[in-house]
C-alpha cells in the first residue's frame, strides 16, 4: 500500500474550528503573488530538529541549498547533529531521464554506513515524483536491509504551502514510528509535546519545569527529539500542541487510535507560560500536580516580576505595533503586555480564524488587526502614536521612515524568547532598540539635501 | 597544475555547497533595474532562493513564483501560471523587466516558455534552467546570455570609448562596481551585465523588495551591440562574448579567467594601456600597485607556512588559489560545487568536484579553510578556523562589500588571510601552552 497520505483529507481537519465546509488549503497559493515555503520546506521543518535521525532529501539542489544547516534547533543528541547536516541525491539529468531509484537507495546505504542514524527521513520533492520514483518501495527495502525504520515523507513542493508539508510529516511520523516500540515505563504524567521544534532552544526555558513538577516529556515531535523516544508516543497520556496547528490532524488521529487527549499552549510570556503549565496539570487530572504547579507558578511569576522591575520602568507608556505572522499575532503580543507594553495593532494576515479571535481576545477591542501591515503599518503607527515596531526585516524601512525602534521578530532570530527566563531575554533586546539612536539617526538629512 | 578529479562517485551529496541554475538565474535578474524575477516552479522553489538571498545579502529581494501545484503539474502546460502570475504582479507593481526562470519541476513536465513568452506583450525574458542541470555559474551565465540574446538590438556602429563587462557570479556587487571604476579611469564607459553594484550592495533604499532596485537598466541591454569591446571576468561567463558579437560583429571580445592579484590585475591594466593607448595607469591604480606589493611582502610569511582548502564555485577558486599562491600559499585542496573546464587551470595541489564530507574527509590535507558560512561548522569538527567567502554566508554582515579583486582588493584579501592564519596558530601555541601549564601543576 502507498504510503502517500491523502491531500484531501489532510485539508479537510475536522478538529480546526473554522474547516467545516471548506475543501481547499488554507493558503493556497496565487500564481506571481505568493510568498512562503512549500510543502518539502514545512515538512523538514517538522522533521529536521530529530537529530539522531538522517534527513535526505531525494532532490536537486534548489531543494537543500539554502536550507540545510539553517534551522537554530539545538539538541542535547551526544552523537552526530543531523539536523544540521546536509543529504542530497542531487538528481541529475540521467536520474530524470531513467529514474532515481538506484541512487536513493545508494544514497541511504552511504549514510547508513557513514553517520548510523536512528532512522532515515526520505523526502520526495517535485521532480520524483514527476518521474515516478517508487519511493515507498526503495524505503521499505531498506528498513528491511539496514534494520532501522526508512520513513517516506511524500511532501513534493506542488502539493501546497509549508503548513500542509507539516501535516504530512506528521502524517508519516504517525504512520512510520508512533507505536512501533514500547517505552522501558510508563507514568501516570507522561506527554508528548507536538510542534515544539525547540527553536532556539524554547523546549529547555521550561523543560525543567515540567520534569520538577514530575511530568515527564515522553517525546516530542520533534524539538530535541529522539526517534526512539517518538517511537514509544502512544503510551503518552496527554498529547500537548505547542503553537502548530497544523499538527492537529497528527493529535486528533492518535486521539482516536490511542485514546490520547490533546490541548493546545503556548510558552511565550509570561501568563501564557504559566496558564500552559496549569493547563498540562489540569488536563493529567491530579489534584495533587495541579496544586504542585500553581505553587512553581507563583514562585516563578514573583521571580521573573522582581527581575523585570528596572525594564517595566523603560516600557512605562510604550505602545508596540506588531507584524508577524500565525500564532506569533497574541503570543508575543502577550509576551508584549507582560512587560507592560501597550500592543496598539498587530498583524493578522497569516493566522487562522482562531488565531484572529485571540488577538482580539488579548488586543482588546480598541486594537488594530491590520489585514494587509505592508500597507497598513505606517499609517497605524501616525495614528497611533506607536514608540516600537516589531516585525520581519523588510519593515525595517518603514520604522526609519517613522523613527521609531525597531525589533526584528523573524524566526531566524537567533535567540529564545520562550518561557519565563525569555521574557527577560526579549525585555533586553526591545530596551536595547528603544534606547538605540539608530533608528532616529540613520535616515537623517545628508548635507547636499534641504 | 593539479590533477581534477571531476565525478565523485557518490550517489549523492553531503553538506553540499552545490547551489543551484535557477538561483544563479534569480542572481542574474536581480541585477536588471527594476526587474521582477519570476521562478516558474512550485512556491517552495523561489522561497529557498529568496530566504537564502535575503539572508546573504541582509537585504530584502524580489522573487515571485508561479506556485505550480499539483493540478497544474498534471494539466498545465505553464500557460496558466505564467500568465496569471504576470498578471498578478503588474496589478502591484510596474516591473521593466519578468525574468522568467524555469526548475526542474517545470522542465520535467516539459512546459514551452519560449512559445509561452511569445504570446505575452509585457517585457519579458525567458530562460531554461533546470535545477538538475549545471549550478549557480551556469544559471547565471545562461541569463546573461538570455537578456543580450532577447533585447539587445543588432547594430554595426561602435562607440570606441564603451566596454560591456561581464562579471562571474562570484564576483560581489563592490568588487563589479571596482572593476568598472578602474577601467573608467582608462577613459572608457562600462555596462555591467547583470550589475549587482547598485542592486545588492547593501544600501538603504525605499520600497525595497517590490522589484529589484538598481542595476543595469533594460534600456542600456537594448543599447549594448554598440560597445567596442565586451570583456568577460571568470571562465563561467566567457561564451557571454560570443552572445554579444553575435549582435555586432564588430564588438572585440577581452577574457580574462580572474582579475584578482598582482599577475591577475597587471594582466587587465596591461590591456587597458593597450586599447586605451595610455602610457601610464591614473595615479590611484598606480599607488595601489605598490600598496599590492608591500601586501605581498608583509603577508607572505603567514600565507606561505599555510595549507589552504578552498571550498567555492570554480571561478571563485581560480581567483583565490591565484592570489594565495603568488605569496606562497600552499592552496592543498580546492573543492569546486560543479565541473568546469576553468578546473584545469586552478593553481592547486588537488582540485575535486566535490562536498563538505569530502573536505572533512580530507581534513588532515589543509590548515585554514576558505569557504561559505557552512565551511564554518565544519572548521569547529575538524579543529580549524575558516575565513567566509561565497554564497551563502549566514554568519556575517557586510558580505556584499568585501573587495578581494584588482590591485585594492588583493591587497585586503592579502591581509585578511593572513592575520587568519596567524590568529589560528596563536591559538594553537596558546592551547599547547596552558595545556603544558595544567600538567606542570598536576
Amino acid at each position: 500500500m502507498s504510503s502517500k497520505p491523502k491531500i484531501k483529507e489532510l485539508l479537510v481537519e475536522s478538529a480546526c474550528e473554522h474547516n467545516k465546509d471548506k475543501k481547499k488549503s488554507c493558503n493556497a497559493p496565487t500564481p506571481g503573488a505568493t510568498t512562503g515555503g512549500c510543502a518539502l520546506d514545512g515538512a523538514q521543518i517538522a522533521l529536521f530538529p530529530f537529530a539522531d535521525a538522517a534527513h535526505l532529501i531525494h532532490g536537486p539542489m534548489s531543494c537543500i541549498g539554502g536550507a540545510w544547516e539553517t534551522r537554530l534547533t539545538p539538541t542535547s543528541w551526544a552523537g552526530r547533529d543531523l539536523t544540521q547536516t546536509g543529504f542530497a541525491t542531487d538528481i541529475t539529468n540521467n536520474d530524470v531521464v531513467f529514474g532515481g531509484e538506484r541512487k536513493l537507495a545508494a544514497a541511504i546505504d552511504h549514510i547508513v554506513s557513514n553517520y548510523a542514524p536512528e532512522a532515515v527521513f526520505v523526502y520526495s520533492t517535485c521532480v520524483p515524483a514527476l518521474t515516478g520514483d517508487d519511493i515507498d518501495a526503495v524505503c521499505k527495502h531498506r528498513t528491511e536491509k539496514h534494520g532501522i525504520p526508512c520513513v517516506p515523507v511524500h511532501a513534493p513542493g506542488f502539493v501546497g504551502a509549508k503548513n500542509l508539508g507539516s501535516r504530512i510529516a506528521g502524517e508519516a511520523v504517525l504512520q512510520h514510528l508512533i507505536g512501533t516500540k514500547e517505552p522501558e515505563y510508563t507514568t501516570p504524567f507522561d506527554i508528548n509535546l507536538i510542534g515544539e521544534h525547540n527553536n532556539t532552544g524554547e523546549l529547555w526555558r521550561y523543560r525543567h519545569l515540567l520534569e520538577e513538577l514530575g511530568i515527564r516529556v515522553l517525546s516530542t515531535f520533534s524539538g530535541d527529539g529522539r526517534i526512539a523516544e517518538i517511537r514509544t508516543a502512544h503510551r503518552a497520556r496527554l498529547n500537548v500542541i505547542v503553537c502548530a496547528k497544523s499538527l492537529v490532524s497528527m493529535t486528533r488521529k492518535m486521539q482516536e487510535r490511542y485514546g490520547i487527549p490533546w490541548i493546545s499552549c503556548s510558552f511565550y510570556g509570561m501568563t501564557d507560560t504559566s496558564a500552559g503549565l496549569l493547563a498540562i496539570a489540569e488536563a493529567l487530572g491530579d489534584a495533587d500536580l495541579i496544586e504542585r504547579t500553581r505553587a512553581l507558578i507563583a514562585r516563578e511569576e514573583a521571580r521573573l516580576k522582581q527581575q523585570l522591575i528596572p525594564y517595566r520602568e523603560v516600557f512605562a507608556g510604550k505602545k508596540a505595533v506588531l507584524n508577524t505572522g500565525g500564532n506569533k499575532a497574541w503570543s508575543i503580543a502577550s509576551a508584549l503586555q507582560d512587560l507592560g507594553i501597550e500592543v496598539v495593532a498587530t498583524s493578522v494576515r497569516k493566522s487562522t480564524e482562531e488565531d484572529k479571535a485571540k488577538a482580539r481576545q488579548y488586543l482588546g477591542e480598541k486594537a488594530i488587526l491590520m489585514t494587509n501591515p505592508a500597507t497598513q503599518q505606517a499609517k497605524v503607527i501616525d495614528e497611533t502614536g506607536a514608540h516600537l515596531l516589531l516585525a520581519g526585516g523588510r519593515s525595517l524601512y518603514t520604522a526609519i521612515k517613522k523613527r521609531i525602534a525597531f525589533t526584528d521578530v523573524n524566526q531566524e532570530k537567533k535567540k529564545s524568547y520562550g518561557g519565563y527566563d525569555g521574557l527577560l531575554v526579549l525585555a533586553e533586546d526591545l530596551k536595547n532598540s528603544l534606547q538605540n539612536p539608530v533608528f532616529e539617526l540613520v535616515d537623517r538629512k545628508a548635507p547636499w539635501q534641504k | 597544475m593539479a590533477e581534477v578529479k571531476r565525478k565523485s562517485g557518490k550517489p549523492l551529496q553531503v553538506n553540499p555547497h552545490k547551489l543551484s541554475q535557477p538561483m544563479g538565474a534569480t542572481m542574474a535578474f536581480l541585477g536588471v533595474d527594476r526587474c521582477m524575477p519570476l521562478m516558474h516552479g512550485a512556491q517552495g522553489c523561489a522561497s529557498f532562493a529568496k530566504v537564502m538571498f535575503t539572508r546573504h545579502f541582509c537585504e530584502p529581494v524580489a522573487l515571485q513564483t508561479t506556485a505550480v501545484n499539483d493540478v497544474i503539474a498534471v494539466l498545465d502546460g505553464g500557460d496558466y501560471s505564467i500568465v496569471e502570475s504576470i498578471k498578478n504582479i503588474h496589478d502591484k507593481v510596474a516591473p521593466e523587466l519578468i525574468g522568467l526562470h524555469t526548475t526542474g519541476l517545470t522542465e520535467t513536465k516539459g512546459d514551452d516558455i519560449r512559445g509561452i513568452a511569445g504570446k505575452i506583450d509585457v517585457p519579458l525574458v525567458y530562460v531554461n534552467t533546470p535545477d538538475f542541470k549545471g549550478g549557480l555559474e551556469s544559471g547565471w551565465t545562461l541569463t546573461t546570455q538570455a537578456l543580450i540574446d532577447q533585447l539587445t538590438e543588432p547594430g554595426d556602429r561602435i562607440d570606441a570609448q564603451k566596454m560591456v563587462l561581464v562579471p562571474h557570479v562570484s564576483l560581489l556587487p563592490i568588487e563589479v562596481e571596482k572593476l568598472r571604476e578602474v577601467i573608467e579611469s582608462f577613459g572608457f564607459t562600462v555596462v555591467a551585465v547583470p550589475d549587482l553594484s547598485s542592486s545588492l550592495d547593501n544600501h538603504l533604499g525605499e520600497k525595497q523588495a517590490s522589484l529589484s532596485s538598481g542595476g543595469v537598466t533594460v534600456a542600456e541591454l537594448r543599447q549594448l551591440a554598440d560597445a567596442a569591446f565586451v570583456v568577460t571576468v571568470g571562465g563561467s561567463v566567457k561564451p557571454v562574448g560570443a552572445t554579444l558579437q553575435a549582435k555586432n560583429p564588430a564588438i572585440r571580445h577581452r577574457h580574462f579567467n580572474h582579475v584578482s592579484g598582482l599577475e591577475g590585475t597587471d594582466a587587465l591594466v596591461a590591456w587597458l594601456l593597450e586599447v586605451s593607448g595610455r602610457d601610464a595607469p591614473p595615479a590611484a591604480v598606480e599607488r595601489w600597485r605598490k600598496r599590492l606589493q608591500d601586501a605581498m611582502l608583509d603577508s607572505h610569511f603567514s600565507i606561505g607556512q599555510t595549507r589552504f582548502l578552498l571550498a567555492a564555485e570554480p571561478d571563485h577558486l581560480a581567483a583565490m588559489a591565484a592570489s594565495l599562491r603568488e605569496v606562497g600559499g600552499k592552496v592543498t585542496l580546492a573543492i569546486a560545487t560543479v565541473d568546469s573546464p576553468i578546473l584545469a587551470e586552478i593553481d592547486a595541489d588537488q582540485v575535486i568536484v566535490g562536498d563538505l564530507e569530502d573536505a572533512e574527509n580530507m581534513s588532515e590535507s589543509y590548515d585554514l579553510i576558505i569557504g561559505n558560512y557552512h565551511t564554518e561548522s565544519l572548521a569547529h569538527r575538524v579543529g580549524k578556523k575558516a575565513v567566509m567567502r561565497g554564497i551563502p554566508n549566514y554568519e556575517e554582515v557586510g558580505s556584499a562589500l568585501k573587495n578581494d579583486v584588482l590591485y585594492e582588493g588583493s591587497a585586503y584579501f592579502l591581509f585578511e588571510i593572513a592575520n587568519a592564519a596567524e590568529k589560528m596558530r596563536e591559538a594553537r601555541v596558546h592551547h599547547a601552552r596552558e595545556q603544558i601549564k595544567r600538567q606542570g601543576s598536576a
